[in-house]
């Protein structure tokens, strides 16, 4: 047995058994893990040059991009890396890096590159030659700022995958559109995406196809499809497609849709690995609030009687036009209330759906003057908008119009606060975001490529949120945490925007319609522009540390700077959930609390046992974990930080089976008051027999 | 014709303590084999060295999970008296039943026909495990009417087989499982084991119930026949242990969990443990965890979604008095 694997395991079991970390077996299951696997491992290179030389004429690294350097440069930079005298936190982190990161011989026998070569090629290849950004890089890299997977896992590698792993897909109501979407879908599938593909406007179960009555078979039959696609083309079997199909809750084969995920649904409509969300439009509330019932549309009468597509016009303000409109069928009327109740029911039972607020995400929306936003991707945390592709017959050309790539990257928020120029970090990051996004070009499936040409859009986001609140003493969902998430969040979108207008400043260049949005009009800056003076308690400024605290003046200053220059990328901020990355940085995950103290995770090939970043012995009191955390004050926390996130956040809500359906839909009822755009998951544990005998007997 | 009267059942009015919490609980966790994905497993089964250990403990863990659905249980809640009792053993029969299954799954996943086979005749032909069927079927078969002695010690040999015997078996696929090697397979084991906790729970409650209506003489009485029949298969489950592990070198590890088992069957019961604390080995403790293991959204199916409680959605849903 791996020695390294007992010790680790050992950390847990003494917590359990006893309630005493002791960390101190983590970290010899490290330095085992060091001395029995990878040191042996590691091939043995006498310099750096003989190291590049060796990759690149074996066919590990590209050629191309390093032949911009020349090797001086490259020997500084790596010991420019070399001297943070970086050391793995945990074990977990470790075990992750060299699992899943770092370069292997192809016959996987042998490790040929360390965290800090890794980090130096990320640098160099996403810097494409500029010297100063790529030493940036590597500072940040080091300190603060972590690509996300795809692009911390492939960069510089000759035979890689893409860069990016997430796109939105919008499907339109037409065989040519439904086909050549599924085609999209095996092809960003066998590049290891994950895809959000819209099932709204497509017409419902027994709607008419050419004028006759009873022959469409609705959304089911058509999400079946994709789930297939994505189990067929799942990278040579080294993980499961990943997919997501979204419906607006008036379509009218939402019923079906929604018991889709139940574990006991009919085999005929079960879909058992396609993740699923649902759309819901304010106006859902409002007749749920009123006990009314809702009535159910086909997207087909709409397109028919307004030439838009049902995910084109926005069903809070045409709810009642709808209703008063003869031409469109009422197709069937629901009690909102029990509806409802059933999503939520579906939500125990499998997780699922996730929920988009249509309306908390419209109204703010940045670009509203050029599109809407109607669905989101995989994680929930991707906001922008679409314009659907005419898909025509064989004989003439495809109009396409715009999906989405997202190319993530996040901030340590622990590491953030402690930075010299935090500006700087946020200019960095977004730079090297910016480069991925033009490096990356999905041929097969023109609308992404399109979109990533004019719209330029990146996700930044952050991690690591719980972790730093514990070093500051400050307990997750308190007043202090809220308020420290909302000054942190506001310098953040600060300074993306700013980094985005230099750029667009230095290129000359905006993103497509910049005219358009409420940047160019000044409408976004006016809360900010407007705002009172933040007051700040001693205990969050003493958390934000070196976040500067941005004034109305500042935001003064910016708003016209952006009005004259434009900003480089339409879409800037996103939150996502953070697995792996935050794991190889010993990080917690996105700015969500921790799931357990010491963690247990379950990967596909293997079970590693994860202590929270600084936890010890004396602060594990302050690790409150999620199942724990008043969900009202986890709505709060969110709802400060979005306020400053052009896109969304993924929020998992967190239950025991203790709840009912009521409890959870009344959850959900606040998150969309305090105007969150999207929840993802619902977590549930399963409270064990000795809890519940424990408070009987 | 006879002339009995029958009793219905009646679930308004709480007959036995913790019932209702016991079936709660164990419907609440209902799961079936084919949930979970054991022919990701296949690649690794291949080069798989120890298959023949392997197979044989779970060929052994069937028969006695076939035991406890076809005598065990059915006995059982055909001797207890309390008929909401009666429901909560029928209930655990039937899970019983699905676990018995839940093996056959994964041996059809990894294995041909002929070996199947030939493990089925294995089964009949072990002495160790023959003995423990036989030395706990007896009892289950020995309860009489109107005679709770009988039916404490088939309450307290049930518990014996839950909650300590099937733990020589338990250990491998936890074992291996921890350390990335035939995860979903022990993903099985680990629902399974799950249930088992309940059952050792809840049939020990209700057993220690029974004990306390016995006078003194006969609680000792009954308490050294507990530690003799402990004791009697304990001798047998170290010889079950070395017969079945000898090529793995992993039986001082098993022994050290089969005893930690057999403390917890005896706490069950309401009885003090019998053997000195040691360290288990951490892997497998860890897999024994019930709690929901955090969830990889792109692997493995987690084991924490359950049936939900419904409650109607109220003008209520929409106060929130002190938050706005």
């Amino acid at each position: 047995m791996k020695t390294y694997l007992k010790l680790n395991n050992d950390v847990l079991n003494r917590y359990n058994t006893t309630g005493q970390l002791e960390l101190e077996k983590d970290r010899e299951a490290t330095r085992r893990y060091f001395l029995e696997y990878v040191n042996v491992r590691l091939r043995y290179f006498i310099d750096i040059e003989e190291k590049i030389r060796y990759l690149i004429e074996e066919g590990y690294y590209e050629k191309e991009f390093l032949e911009q350097y020349d090797l001086e440069f490259i020997k500084r930079l790596y010991k420019k890396a070399y001297d943070y005298n970086f050391r793995f936190p945990s074990f977990m982190s470790a075990s992750k890096f060299y699992d899943s990161y770092a370069m292997k011989s192809r016959d996987g026998e042998e490790i040929l590159e360390k965290y800090e070569d890794r980090i130096v090629i990320i640098a160099l290849y996403l810097a494409q030659g500029d010297t100063e950004l790529a030493e940036r890089a590597v500072e940040a890299m080091m300190k603060a700022y972590q690509p996300a997977t795809p692009t911390a896992l492939n960069s510089g590698k000759k035979a890689r995958g893409e860069l990016v792993s997430c796109f939105k897909l919008s499907m339109d109501d037409s065989m040519n559109s439904i086909a050549e979407n599924i085609g999209y879908c095996l092809e960003l599938s066998r590049l290891g995406g994950g895809v959000g593909v819209n099932l709204t406007d497509l017409r419902p179960l027994g709607d008419p196809i050419k004028g006759i009555a009873n022959r469409a078979s609705g959304v089911i039959p058509v999400a079946k499809l994709l789930e297939n696609s994505f189990s067929y083309s799942n990278q040579l079997g080294q993980r499961n497609g990943s997919g997501v199909a979204y419906l607006n809750i008036f379509h009218a084969d939402i019923e079906n849709f929604i018991s889709s995920k139940k574990p006991n649904a009919d085999d005929k409509i079960r879909l058992a690995t396609l993740s699923t969300g649902i759309i819901l439009p304010s106006i859902f509330f409002e007749l749920m609030k009123q006990d009314k019932d809702i009535v159910l549309f086909s997207p087909y009468d709409i397109y028919q009687e307004y030439g838009k597509r049902m995910s084109e016009i926005s069903i809070t303000e045409m709810y009642y036009e709808l209703l008063d409109n003869p031409n469109i069928r009422k197709i069937k009327r629901l009690n909102a209330r029990k509806l409802y109740t059933e999503v939520k029911k579906a939500q125990f039972e499998s997780g699922y759906p996730f929920e988009i607020f249509d309306d908390n995400v419209n109204e703010v929306h940045p670009l509203k003057g050029i599109g809407r936003v109607q669905m989101s991707n995989l994680c929930t945390e991707i906001l922008q908008l679409q314009q659907k592709s005419i898909i025509t017959d064989q004989d003439e050309p495809n109009k396409y119009g715009l999906d989405v790539s997202c190319n993530l990257g996040s901030i340590d928020i622990h590491e953030a606060s402690q930075v010299d120029d935090f500006g700087r970090l946020v200019d960095t990051a977004m730079r090297l975001l910016t480069n991925v996004s033009q490096m990356t070009y999905i041929k097969n499936v023109p609308s992404v490529a399109k979109a990533n040409k004019l719209m330029h859009s990146v996700g930044l986001g952050v991690m690591n949120l719980h972790g730093h609140l514990v070093t500051q003493g400050i307990e997750y969902g308190s007043k202090e945490s809220i308020e420290f998430i909302d000054a942190f969040m506001e310098a953040l979108n600060y300074y993306s925007l700013k980094s985005s207008m230099e750029i667009a400043k230095e290129r000359g260049e905006t993103f497509y319609k910049f005219e358009e949005s409420e940047y160019a009009n000044g409408k976004y800056f006016d809360s900010y522009v407007n705002k009172a003076a933040n007051v700040i308690k001693p205990k969050v400024t003493q958390a934000l540390g070196s976040v500067p605290i941005i004034t109305s003046n500042m935001w003064e200053q910016l708003a016209q700077e952006v009005k004259k220059y434009g900003l480089y990328n339409s879409y800037r901020i996103a939150i996502p959930p953070t697995g792996s990355i935050s794991y190889i940085r010993s990080c917690t995950a996105s700015i969500a609390p921790c799931t357990e103290r010491v963690e247990v995770r379950d990967y596909a090939d293997s079970r590693t046992i994860y202590p929270m970043p600084y936890l010890t012995n004396d602060n594990a009191h302050l690790y409150v974990e999620a199942y724990d955390v008043n969900p009202y004050d986890l709505i709060d926390l969110y709802a400060a930080a979005q306020k400053h996130v052009d896109q969304g956040i993924s929020m998992t809500l967190y239950v025991t089976d203790a709840w009912t359906t009521e409890q959870l839909a009344k959850v959900y009822v606040y998150a969309w008051i305090r105007g969150i755009k999207s929840v993802y998951y619902v977590r549930q544990r399963l409270q064990t027999l000795e809890e519940c005998v424990a408070c009987q007997i | 014709m006879s002339n009995l009267i029958y009793e219905a059942v009646n679930w308004n009015k709480p007959t036995s303590e913790l019932s209702q919490i016991f079936w709660d609980q164990q419907w609440k966790q209902i799961w079936f084999p084919e949930e979970i994905a054991v022919s990701k497993d296949v690649k690794q089964w291949q080069s798989f060295e120890h298959q023949e250990t392997y197979k044989k403990v779970f060929a052994g863990l069937t028969l006695l999970d076939t035991v406890q659905t076809n005598i065990g249980m059915n006995q059982i809640a055909t001797y207890a008296t309390d008929l909401q009792e009666k429901a909560v053993f029928t209930v655990f029969g039937a899970f019983e039943a699905i676990h018995a299954k839940s093996y056959s799954y994964i041996f059809t996943t990894l294995c041909t026909n002929a070996e199947i086979d030939e493990l089925f005749e294995w089964v009949k032909k072990n002495e160790y495990l023959q003995y423990k069927a036989n030395k706990i079927g007896d009892i289950y078969k020995g309860i009489e009417t109107e005679n709770p002695e009988s039916l404490w010690k088939a309450m307290f040999s049930s518990v014996m087989l839950e909650s300590f015997l099937f733990y020589s078996g338990f250990f491998y696929p936890l074992y291996l499982g921890g350390q990335g090697i035939l995860r979903n397979a022990a993903e099985v084991i680990s629902l399974i084991l799950r249930d088992e906790s309940i059952h050792g729970v809840a049939v020990g409650f209700f057993a220690q119930n029974l004990f306390k209506q016995f006078k003194k003489e006969k609680q000792d009485e009954l308490k050294i026949w507990g530690y003799e029949l402990l004791l009697d298969l304990y001798q047998n489950e170290m010889s079950y242990t070395d017969d079945i592990y000898a090529e793995t070198g992993l039986s001082p590890d098993v022994k050290v969990y089969v005893r930690y088992n057999a403390n917890k069957a005896l706490m069950n019961v309401g009885f003090e443990a019998m053997f000195p604390e040691e360290e288990v080995n951490p892997i497998v403790m860890n897999g024994i965890r019930n709690e929901g293991s955090t969830y990889d959204f792109f692997s493995q199916k987690g084991s924490s979604y359950a049936k939900a409680k419904v409650a109607p959605i109220t003008d209520d849903t929409f106060r929130f008095n002190n938050r706005m």
